[in-house]
């Protein structure tokens, strides 16, 4: 194909693409992680607690973050479209609650569909409220949050309950291997099909610039198959997450449906003058993240095969703050489940770092909370920075560069009364 | 006033202005406002008006050049030190506090003493209305006037800091011709009390009534500046829009190009938001133009015909089509395109690239089995849009909120060129843009229709409408009062219809 002369634009250059990407504004979320993960890995050893980063470890603070991961990654995509979801915690709840009060008399199959299928229900009201009628998100979820908590307290009256069937908890707490040989296979795949991309595109430098998570994923897989193979064992929980993961981030970066929810959130009148149907996404990712709700409420209970009125009250602000670690916009229009997970991650990794280091418990909310707000400070200020650097980057420097964009012309819709 | 009649009482001298884009607003710009004056400032969009205004105002500094207040040359690096000097400026859209009472607002910010005293506040609204001779109520809520009364509130609120020099920045575009006259009368009885305007405007016969002096902009230069009375109508028309519309303008449409198949057939469409019954055709190879006054309901019209409106009822058939369902999406699958009024809040996604904007309507189009969007192809669309429509930008990956007015107008339209449209709706497709972009947007409608499209285009430039369309359908009040054949007539007969002055049924010209 024709070399970047040919095109009438030269696009954005491959160094520039992978500065973008591995910035501290794209992936400074991972960097924290990893910055985390070695402050804990020193001061525990340094207190001659060897074990941090052996498998066991590893694998606990992954099952401990999935179902929370869970639903940041669904959460994310709510966001994305511009809404709020306060209500998924009691969402869950209730799901919990249902399941175990059936699965006794109808077995786990039709426990777990009603558990989802009213997780969906809340979906639902929450959509109808906020879309048709056009009450304010948060507002309705509060609602809904608090409606369908008491609906828990209602069904369950103050009593914890429990099942004789343990179908539940074997699916939350068992335990997969990935078989190492299939590690390597979809490492080597991955890795073969974005070495392809790369090859057969116009653009080597920059469609590898592009593909550069994917080619990190890949090494990563290949490293753990290969070097750690005790980490590929891990709970049903933590292996849903990662699914998850990667398949709803799939849709939001290469599908239609992806390029539409961004659409939705970013500019819902743009979207919809573009052809694209504004209600049923928003509706949609509410249904889909109470559907999601269901079954993490599902898996929740399946803990310890048990649930109490007060199970997972306040998880919704973690899921939330999840997210914004993650760096989703509050606004709607941006943000990447990857990195919703991570921050779930963040989280956990934190409170797992409190106990591992015998800090107690009480500092954890400080710490949390302290956390939250200073990235959400450094989001916000790298915006900004962000800014003004791209335009004296890409603009000449003439005189005195102006610290404001050219005016917008002050007459935008020129509408003069005839005559 | 203490001052000598040939001081002026604010002058900028060579004024240069260079924005960190590379945009070269103001290329040596000089302009004298004298003491007791009103000073007229005239230019299209994309001239250095609004840039010179910022400089002005202190809200922006140049990048060379001098701004002198009474004779001394001064630095305004903030509004405030504007203020303080006696420079007060209404802007446009000037930002009034709706949930506060007008007394509030005109006093908004005032810090003379500790205490709200509220009756030396009414006693100086009473004064500074009898000053002007319009009277508010001091305890109306702002949110409740009309435009025109919310203009004046920002008029008063900018006169209680008792500036010499009062800058009024496009301050009859929304208003009604009754507070227009209540305007000039105010700013003539101002200027007879000596306070100095700048009054910018792109009405030019406001201009020729009202003004003393006049300068012109154009391309970021001074095209033209002289006493009001020693030009006219011709010349400042000539100045402000330059040879190239002008050519447009004389190379109007022959009579009889050829037209084909109707491809747009509207019946008894109307709504609530603000018009009908009203039927209207448009064939391919076809641009009609739809002219009428602010509130005519144009806008809503195409809104309307595009399936925006849910409240809209009637036909609406594309290519003979039956009649389509009542929602953007099926329109845009029967062949309808709308470039909307409001680019950034209707037409485009801000922080997008160029090419992901340009390929959201037809997205399912370039996408492998309609669900996963070849990159490859968005690009190579949106590489052929910047060549044909000549978009100024680096790279098809530039944001488009980092574009200017007219690039990012032609971004808008890079979305409907290359997809299945078969009529184009285009709502103020020049509005806010640049004179050269302006030339090319209205070559590139023509060329539309020779490619055998229909063309629906809604514009307040009658000029565009006579030079670029084959037929004028008036809207008067919500309802079609006139169909003009563009060749046959001429701005005059059409604003009169407009305006209701000759009322004549639909088909005579």
């Amino acid at each position: 194909m024709s070399t970047s002369s040919a095109t009438a634009t030269p696009s954005v250059s491959a160094a520039t693409l992978l500065g973008r990407r591995f910035s501290v504004r794209s992936a400074g979320v991972v960097y924290a992680l990893v910055l985390l993960v070695v402050l804990i890995t020193i001061a525990s050893s340094a207190q001659g607690r060897s074990g941090y980063l052996s498998s066991v470890n590893i694998s606990n603070i992954l099952d401990q973050t999935a179902l929370v991961g869970i639903l940041a990654i669904f959460m994310t995509v709510v966001l994305i479209t511009g809404n709020f979801d306060l209500s998924v915690a009691s969402t869950a709840a209730l799901s919990g609650t249902i399941a175990l009060e059936l699965i006794d008399d109808t077995g786990p199959l039709v426990a777990i569909i009603a558990a989802v299928l009213a997780g969906a229900v809340v979906g639902l009201v929450n959509a109808v409220l906020v879309q048709k009628l056009g009450v304010n998100a948060f507002i309705v979820t509060l609602g809904t949050l608090t409606a369908v908590r008491g609906i828990v307290q209602v069904i369950l009256d103050g009593q914890s309950i429990t099942a004789t069937d343990t179908s539940l908890l074997t699916l939350a707490t068992k335990r997969w291997v990935l078989p190492t040989w299939l590690g390597i296979v979809i490492a080597v795949a991955l890795l073969g099909y974005v070495g392809w991309r790369i090859v057969k595109s116009s653009d080597r430098a920059r469609t590898a610039a592009e593909s550069s998570v994917l080619l990190l994923s890949g090494l990563a897989v290949l490293l753990v198959a290969s070097l750690r193979p005790g980490l590929l064992d891990q709970t049903l929980p933590t292996w849903l997450m990662l699914a998850l993961a990667l398949a709803t981030g799939a849709v939001l970066r290469y599908t239609v449906v992806g390029r539409n929810l961004y659409a939705v959130g970013g500019n819902p009148e743009a979207a919809r003058l573009s052809g694209i149907s504004v209600d049923r996404y928003k509706m949609g990712a509410f249904v889909l993240n109470g559907g999601v709700a269901g079954l993490v409420g599902v898996l929740y209970a399946g803990r310890f095969n048990s649930v109490d009125p007060t199970v997972l009250n306040g998880a919704e602000l973690t899921v939330i703050a999840a997210a914004v670690l993650g760096g989703t916009s509050l606004f709607g229009g941006s943000g990447f489940v990857g990195k919703s997970v991570v921050g779930a991650l963040i989280l956990f990794t934190l409170s797992n770092g409190f106990n591992v280091l015998n800090i107690g418990a009480n500092y954890q909310n400080v710490v949390q909370g302290g956390v939250l707000v200073a990235a959400a400070a450094l989001y916000t200020v790298t915006n900004q920075n962000d800014r003004k650097s791209f335009r004296e980057r890409f603009g000449k420097r003439a005189g005195t560069p102006s610290s404001t964009q050219p005016p917008v012309p002050a007459v935008e819709k020129q509408k003069e009364p005839v005559g | 006033m203490n001052q000598t009649p040939d001081v002026p009482v604010l002058a900028v001298d060579d004024i240069h202005k260079k924005y960190a884009s590379g945009t070269y607003a103001l290329r040596g710009v000089s302009m004298r406002v004298r003491p007791g004056s009103v000073h007229g400032l005239l230019g299209s969009n994309g001239a250095g008006k609004s840039t010179l205004i910022k400089i002005v105002c202190g809200a922006q500094s140049s990048t060379s050049g001098r701004l002198e207040w009474n004779g001394s040359e001064v630095d305004w690096s903030t509004p405030s030190h504007a203020l303080e000097a006696g420079l007060a400026a209404v802007h446009q859209h000037t930002p009034l506090v709706d949930t506060l009472t007008v007394l509030d607002n005109v006093f908004l910010g005032a810090r003379d003493g500790a205490r709200w005293d509220v009756g030396a506040r009414r006693e100086e609204l009473t004064a500074l209305c009898d000053r002007i001779g319009y009277h508010l109520d001091g305890d109306e809520l702002v949110s409740e006037l009309s435009v025109g009364g919310r203009q004046m509130v920002a008029i008063i609120q900018a006169l209680a800091k008792e500036p010499k020099v009062l800058l009024l920045d496009e301050p009859t575009a929304a208003l009604s011709s009754h507070e227009r006259d209540v305007l000039f009368a105010v700013v003539r009885r101002l200027r007879e009390q000596g306070t100095s305007f700048v009054y910018v405007s792109h009405f030019l016969d406001e201009v020729m009534a009202l003004t003393d002096h006049l300068t012109v902009l154009r391309d970021g230069l001074v095209v033209l500046d002289c006493p009001t009375d020693e030009t006219d109508t011709e010349t400042l028309v000539t100045a402000v829009v330059g040879e190239r519309l002008a050519r447009i303008e004389d190379s109007a449409p022959a009579a009889d190009r050829p037209v084909g198949d109707v491809l747009l057939d509207v019946r008894d469409l109307a709504s609530s938001a603000g018009f009908g019954p009203v039927s209207l055709q448009v064939r391919a190879g076809e641009v009609v133009g739809i002219a009428g006054l602010l509130g005519s309901g144009r806008s809503e019209l195409l809104q309307a015909i595009f399936g925006a409106d849910p409240r809209a009822k009637g036909a609406v058939s594309v290519a003979g089509s039956r009649p389509v369902g009542n929602t953007p999406k099926k329109r845009i699958r029967a062949g309808l395109a709308l470039v909307p009024e409001d680019r950034n809040r209707q037409g485009l996604l801000p922080e997008w690239e160029i090419w992901r904007n340009e390929s959201l309507p037809y997205l399912g189009a370039v996408s492998w089995r309609g669900l996963v969007p070849r990159l490859s192809a968005e690009r190579r669309t949106a590489d052929r849009s910047v060549r044909d429509l000549a978009i100024k930008t680096g790279s098809i990956d530039t944001q488009v909120n980092q574009l200017s007015g007219g690039n990012a107008q032609k971004v808008v339209f890079g979305k409907w060129l290359y997809g299945s449209a078969k009529v184009l709706l285009l709502d103020e497709p020049t509005a806010g843009v640049d004179v050269g972009a302006k030339a090319d947007i209205l070559q590139l409608v023509r060329q539309q229709a020779a490619d055998g499209r229909g063309v629906l285009l809604v514009t307040s430039e009658l000029e565009e409408l006579r030079s670029v369309c084959d037929r004028v359908l008036v809207l008067r009040r919500g309802q079609l009062v006139a169909e003009l054949v563009s060749a046959e007539t001429d701005l005059h007969q059409i604003t009169a219809h407009a305006s209701g002055l000759q009322v004549q049924p639909v088909g005579q010209g």
